[in-house]
Formats: C-alpha cells, sequence, structure tokens
C-alpha cells in the first residue's frame, strides 16, 4: 500500500503533465485549416459581431449611380470645402459645436433606448444630457465624459427596429447623405418626430433658425464624414461593396451591442 | 507515512488542477501585452524619428514589427477565399505584397498625422479554445475608435491575428466582399491594375 502511494505521486505528475501538453495541444489551430476558404464563415460564429450582416440590393444600379454621384461631390466640393473650413475654425469652436448637436440629439438617442427597454441606457443618456446642459454650459462642453458610468453607446430608432427583429428591407444610397437602409431610413423619420429641431415637432419656431441651426451642424460634421469615408474607400478595390458592406456590420453590430 | 504520502498525492493533484486555469489565463495575458507593445513599437516609428517620412522610408521597420503577431498571408488568403485559387503563384505573391502595401500605407497613414493616439487594450475575450479576440480603444483628438483584433493560436506560429475589426466592421470579411464583387466580372490580373492604381493614390 505504502508503495503504491508512492510511485502514484510521480505517477499523478506525469499523469496531469500529460493532461496539460494535451489540453495546450489541442488549443492549437492548423494554418491549413485555418486557410479554409469557408471557414470564416461558421467557426467564429458570424462574420460581425453582431450577427449575420447580409444586406439585400435590388436597386444596385440606382444606389451606385447615385454613390458615384456622391463621391463626386465629397472629392470635389465637399473636400476642398472641409479642408478650408478645418483652415478656419479652430479645432476647439468646431469640437463645441460637434457637442452642442450631440447634446441635442438626446430625445433621439433616449427614444432608442426606451424602445428597447434598455432603460439603463436611457437613465445614463439622461445623467448625461443634465450634466452638459448645466455644468457643460448647454452641451457646448462634453463634460459628462469624465463619468465612467455616462459613455452609454450611441442608440438610435432604427438600431431599436433592429432589436425587436427586423430586417433591412433593402439599401439604398441617398444623394448626399449615402448609405441607409429601409429600416434604418423609417428610423430617422422616427428620430424627426423626437429631434427638438427638425419638423413637426420642431422646438424652434422660425424656418430660417431652423434652416440655419442645420446647415451649422451638417457643415461642421462634414470634415468627420469625409475622414471617414476617405479611410473606407482610399484602401478598397471596390468602394461601392466597401460603403455597403461596412455599413451593414456597423449597424448589425450597433444592434447587437 | 501513509497519511502524509496520501495528503501529499491530493495536494500535487489539487495544485496542479488549480493551476491549469491560471497557465491559461496568464497565456492570454501575455499575448495581449505582446500585441500591446508591438502596436505601441508601431506608433514609435511613426511618430519619433523622421515622423513625417512616407510609408515607402519606414515600410520594412513596420513589416518587421508586425510581423511578430499579424500572420498577413493568413489575412490576406481569408480575404480572397476561394478567389485565392483563382490566382497563378506570380500573381498570388504580387497581390500579397499589393495589398500587405495598401493596407499599411492606409493605416499607419491615418496613425501617423496628428498627435500620438492613445492605446487601451482590454482583457481578451475566449471565441474558441484556439481563437481570442482583444479589443482595443484608440483616442484620438477625444475621439474614440473600437479596434478589435482576432487572434489564433497557430501551429508552430503562436498567437497570431488573423483579422482586425474596425467598430465592429471585419477587415477581412469587408475585402472578401470585395473580391467576390470583383471576380464576377473581373479578372486577376485587373485585380492587379486595381491595387496598383489604388497604391500610387495612396502615396500621392
Amino acid at each position: 500500500m505504502k508503495y503504491l502511494i508512492r510511485s502514484g505521486i510521480p505517477f499523478a505528475i506525469i499523469a496531469m503533465w500529460a493532461l496539460c501538453s494535451k489540453t495546450a495541444a489541442e488549443d492549437f489551430v492548423d494554418l491549413d485549416d485555418l486557410l479554409e476558404m469557408d471557414e470564416l464563415l461558421d467557426d467564429d460564429g458570424t462574420l460581425a459581431r453582431g450577427g449575420s450582416a447580409a444586406i439585400a440590393d435590388p436597386l444596385k444600379g440606382l444606389n451606385q449611380a447615385i454613390f458615384r454621384f456622391n463621391d463626386a461631390a465629397y472629392r470635389n466640393i465637399f473636400q476642398p470645402f472641409t479642408r478650408q473650413y478645418v483652415r478656419v475654425i479652430p479645432k476647439e469652436a468646431r469640437k463645441g459645436i460637434v457637442n452642442f448637436f450631440n447634446n441635442l440629439e438626446y430625445p433621439v438617442r433616449l427614444t432608442g433606448s426606451l424602445l428597447q427597454f434598455r432603460f439603463d441606457r436611457a437613465s445614463q443618456e439622461t445623467g448625461k444630457f443634465f450634466i452638459n446642459t448645466t455644468a457643460g454650459m448647454a452641451g457646448f462642453m462634453n463634460t459628462a465624459q469624465e463619468f465612467k458610468g455616462l459613455q452609454p453607446p450611441r442608440e438610435d430608432i432604427g438600431q431599436a427596429y433592429g432589436a425587436w427583429g427586423f430586417k433591412h428591407g433593402f439599401y439604398f444610397v441617398l444623394p448626399f447623405l449615402g448609405p441607409t437602409s429601409l429600416r434604418d431610413f423609417v428610423g430617422r423619420i422616427g428620430g424627426s418626430y423626437v429631434d427638438p429641431i427638425s419638423e413637426p415637432w420642431t422646438q424652434v419656431d422660425d424656418s430660417t433658425d431652423r434652416l440655419t441651426l442645420t446647415a451649422v451642424d451638417t457643415v461642421n460634421d462634414l470634415p468627420e464624414i469625409i475622414d471617414v469615408y476617405n479611410s473606407i474607400t482610399g484602401s478598397a478595390i471596390a468602394p461601392y461593396t466597401a460603403v455597403r458592406d461596412g455599413y451593414a456590420q456597423l449597424r448589425a453590430t450597433q444592434v447587437a451591442e | 507515512m501513509n497519511s502524509f504520502s496520501l495528503r501529499s498525492l491530493c495536494a500535487t493533484l489539487l495544485l496542479t488542477v488549480a493551476l491549469l486555469p491560471n497557465l491559461r489565463s496568464n497565456d492570454l495575458d501575455s499575448t495581449k501585452d505582446a500585441l500591446e507593445s508591438t502596436l505601441n513599437r508601431l506608433l514609435d516609428v511613426l511618430h519619433t524619428n523622421h515622423s513625417t517620412a512616407p510609408y515607402s522610408v519606414k515600410k520594412d521597420q513596420i513589416i518587421g514589427i508586425l510581423n511578430r503577431q499579424f500572420s498577413f498571408d493568413v489575412i490576406i488568403q481569408r480575404s480572397l477565399g476561394r478567389n485565392w485559387n483563382k490566382l497563378n503563384d506570380s500573381q498570388k505573391e504580387q497581390v500579397y505584397t499589393l495589398i500587405t502595401d495598401l493596407v499599411l500605407q492606409s493605416y499607419t497613414q491615418e496613425l501617423q498625422d496628428g498627435p500620438r493616439p492613445d492605446l487601451t487594450f482590454y482583457k481578451p475575450k475566449v471565441i474558441t479554445s484556439s481563437k481570442i479576440e482583444i479589443e482595443s480603444i484608440v483616442l484620438l483628438d477625444e475621439s474614440k475608435v473600437n479596434i478589435s483584433y482576432r487572434l489564433a493560436n497557430i501551429k508552430d506560429r503562436g498567437w497570431q491575428v488573423y483579422d482586425v475589426l474596425v467598430e465592429g466592421i471585419s477587415m477581412v470579411s469587408n475585402y472578401r466582399k470585395q473580391f467576390d464583387e470583383h471576380f464576377l466580372k473581373k479578372s486577376a490580373s485587373e485585380l492587379i491594375d486595381i491595387l496598383k492604381t489604388k497604391l500610387q493614390e495612396a502615396q500621392s
């Protein structure tokens, strides 16, 4: 018995080492397996973190024509304009304008959170809005960024539809505004009902003031939009497809979050 | 003596079992640290000596740093998917070099412009027993970009990046869609021409 127990100790150590080695060996993936052509589609469960990023494109011909139009407008009109805009308007001022309009979009994000029953995010959005509106001087400063608990992901109504199980419907490209889908476009219209600037429930009575605010918001966002667009298309071999798939993957991820 | 040996045996077994998950966890943490170190070294190259120098000047240095943890052959071959077999050996080599240059040129240019970004890495998430995902945040001028790295524990190579996700957009998947679209109507030689043109545009 004593012999058995004594010989058992080294045996147990060797057995456990063998087990460790076996576990480690099984944790490797063979290079050929990783290069398997269709492994991309099933191994990780999903391509995008948010699930299937497929999007129907029945209006492809028309979409491609609008995409080319937008591309020409971005490169020949908006890009030269934003270069001058960035040169003239200081970075701090641009950041302040971005913060101000982001703060005004609080009702859209709040509605997106509530429609998904994400009350935790709704309360975070409310806290963020309260702090930025007061301590952040009407939203020009993003004071809430100092609080880790007040950093909810951006929600919108299109995402809420996605969370309810609605698919994209189909993809289409809007002149100047870029990619969207039927689901997200309906969400955008829904968002305009809670947006304090846009019609129909606007809080800005004068139509000229509304137009001015919308123009300032759009122009101020242009440099970032152009940067993102250049980033996607700059290294793309098929820019239209790169943008369409990027949009589908991004929305899938946002819906899943 | 008997009870002592029995206790030793039990203690050995328990210790070994208890250490197993720690070994695994330490392995993953060291992989994350290695990735963080690799990308910080890349930023060192982009933001210190001759920081305005173009990609072509720093190319060998950049590829040398990234090659330790990025398997570009896997990334590119997975991006092309079944289209990879439509290329002959010479075309494969050209496509490999051109895509590597195009992607690195574009992304390093973005990292190089402006002040040095801050990188924050999070604890690796296990996807499968041989694959993990490491999430990170790139903070540049108060703008946050989420970048995730998918790594596989490749036999004879160790933990290697095989896909990069920017704001949830998989680079491999995005390129796969583009290559599928390209090969529906166009040839491998046309792909090489497009890549050469794109690279020239990116360098200008």
